[in-house]
């Protein structure tokens, strides 16, 4: 048996004040310095350690509580106040909710699995990933406990072209030629981002953290450089030139390349494998409601993996956009139907936010998945998009330390592996390569619906 | 010489109330201005202390505006009341230190004007500049 995949986390505070979700109105004037004062009970120590961040002009009396509000219940003379702090209202937008962020934040600091402990308070269904749920029938079976390591679950997937017949010769040998995989311990590669800041910051500790992962950053031909050239095997090189402008001496040293769909889509793969066969060449194509057909085709003429990617809110390029998941399950039973779908490796991405989308995804159909916007917010982003616009980082992203973002980086893809090591362990699945189109395994609010309430108002 | 020509830092503080959309409507100016302008928002106008007002002239504000409700129209009751006298402690304390008392000014903005935040910031970068460049950035800027 391989030794167990973990990651190894240091706990990494943050350059600037976590954004809290409350924050105190009044909390001084009328004290009547009685004998019973809350203010020394705070176990966290809130009204001892009094610090201001001036970059923000945050107090240490909003970003070190923990909102246990035992000091606004209890003071005798209901002096203390807290109110919804405005500068958490506005993190994010509706996708990148305030709550999705500071999650990450949280995980990122910690490595840990967000635990609360007060129940889940949240509405029953929503929109996208909160519109399905996934089967734990087996989370009290103790035997399946990924995290503490009674048995071995694994989260390593493949990328690349599958066979899916050997032949041998009559003397035995073989003669099936067989194609080149990467493995992956962890189902997830770093995609280019949407947006970030200027700098090479960002980049060097997203290689660093892919390489610390044993996983893969995307990253533009254009922007490669000496500085990240020593990062190659943990490098997936999107080819955003033209192709020939690569050079044979680069190709044959990497490992993965990612091409854009077009119309040489295949010409340009078979290119790129003459150089260097070893080489898996991956299509990127955007979800759309013709992606389907298109992943068929391009299936059938040999590819080997194929990269679907959505907005950043997780939506196709469409007038009436699908969400990635219903688009993702589409594909995947429209490759299941041929019989194609075993040959070809998926990954997806765009509007992964959390650790259970992972698994959410990966049920509907796809082996792997691309991240973005969650590995800036590792790096204390507030999905602001202040850089979009031209104006300066609150969070100055573009100078960190990219051993601290590595770190960082880490700790969440820590989180995320542990939820999904849960996640499995609680649905009884002993590898990640398992829950791909597992849909049985989960169930859809949408078909729920329609099953429970298409026959009512219908006569006979 | 207005305030924006007269190359002033300026700082502002203001209470969420006045504007929903504040973080939207700020980054014009904020782009336009870059580091010469700085806006905190505040639960409500009674959350300042003299330290984030001192705090914002130590760390190389010219002037420091501090936006709050009319007294008797604040949602916390006693927010705009607290909020005045504190700044009157602060200006105190500054004089002492030989600064102008006017380089921290309350402006009370009633929810009737429906101005949004930039627009309220613009008004105020227009206004004649009655103070000069901080002395404290000579400071700063020898010490490092």
């Amino acid at each position: 048996m391989p030794p167990k995949y973990n990651i190894h986390t240091t706990r990494m505070p943050g350059r600037f004040q976590p954004v809290t979700k409350s924050g105190v109105i009044a909390w001084e004037e009328g004290c009547l310095k009685c004998t019973r004062c809350v203010k020394k009970d705070c176990v966290y120590k809130v009204y001892e350690k009094r610090e201001l961040d001036t970059r923000q002009m945050l107090d240490s009396l909003d970003s070190v509580c923990m909102d246990c509000f035992r000091c606004v219940q209890n003071c005798p003379n209901r002096l203390i106040q807290k109110g919804l702090n405005p500068a958490y209202k506005v993190l994010g937008d509706q996708y990148w909710t305030p709550e999705i962020i500071s999650t990450l934040w949280l995980q990122a600091e910690s490595g840990r699995i967000p635990v609360s402990g007060a129940g889940y308070g949240g509405p029953f269904s929503g929109p996208g990933f909160d519109a399905m749920w996934t089967d734990m029938s087996e989370i009290v079976r103790p035997t399946r406990d990924g995290i503490h390591g009674r048995e071995y679950i694994s989260t390593t997937v493949d990328l690349g072209r599958k066979l899916m017949a050997l032949e041998f010769a009559p003397d035995g040998s073989l003669m099936t030629r067989t194609p080149p995989l990467v493995e992956i311990p962890l189902p997830v590669i770093f995609d280019l981002l949407p947006w970030s800041p200027p700098g090479e910051q960002i980049t060097l500790a997203l290689l660093e953290g892919a390489k610390s992962l044993g996983t893969f950053t995307i990253i533009r031909q254009s922007d490669l450089d000496s500085e990240i050239e020593q990062y190659l095997p943990n490098i997936i090189v999107f080819i955003d030139k033209k192709p020939e402008s690569l050079g044979p001496g680069l190709l044959n040293r990497l490992r993965m390349v990612e091409i854009p769909d077009g119309k040489n889509t295949i010409a340009i793969k078979t290119m790129l494998k003459e150089i260097n066969p070893e080489l898996i060449v991956i299509i990127r194509l955007p979800l759309s409601p013709e992606v389907s057909e298109r992943a068929l085709t391009l299936t059938s003429e040999g590819a080997e993996v194929l990269h679907f990617y959505a907005d950043e809110f997780g939506l196709e390029h469409a007038d009436k956009p699908l969400f990635i998941k219903e688009r993702i399950k589409e594909i995947h039973l429209c490759l299941v139907e041929k019989g194609l779908r075993d040959q070809v490796t998926f990954l997806a991405g765009g509007g992964i936010a959390m650790a259970e989308h992972m698994a959410k995804l990966i049920i509907c159909g796809t082996d792997a998945l691309t991240i973005d916007i969650p590995l800036l917010v590792a790096m204390e982003c507030r999905v602001c998009r202040r850089c979009k616009e031209g104006i300066d980082c609150p969070v100055e992203l573009d100078k960190v330390d990219p051993e601290w973002g590595s770190a960082r980086i880490r700790n969440l893809m820590a989180g995320w592996h542990n939820q999904l090591l849960e996640i499995l362990g609680a649905m009884g699945i002993r590898e990640v390569r398992r829950l791909r189109g597992e849909m049985g395994r989960a169930m859809f609010f949408e078909d729920l619906e329609k099953e429970v309430f298409a026959t009512m108002g219908k006569r006979g | 010489m207005n305030q924006k020509d007269a190359g002033l830092d300026i700082t502002i503080f203001f209470c969420q109330r006045f504007d929903k959309d504040q973080d939207t409507n700020r980054r014009a100016l904020e782009k336009e201005l870059g580091s010469k302008i700085k806006f905190f928002p505040l639960p409500c106008s009674g959350r300042i202390e003299p330290l984030h007002l001192m705090r914002a002239l130590e760390t190389g504000a010219d002037k420091v505006y501090l936006l709050a409700c009319q007294e008797g129209a604040c949602r916390y009751l006693e927010g705009s009341i607290r909020a005045r006298k504190r700044l009157a402690y602060t200006q105190g304390l500054i004089e002492e230190i030989g600064l102008e008392g006017e380089r921290l000014e309350l402006i009370n903005v009633t929810p009737e004007n429906h101005m949004t935040i930039d627009e309220l910031a613009r008004e105020l970068l227009a206004r004649e500049a009655t103070v000069s460049l901080s002395p404290i950035k000579a400071v700063i800027s020898n010490e490092y």
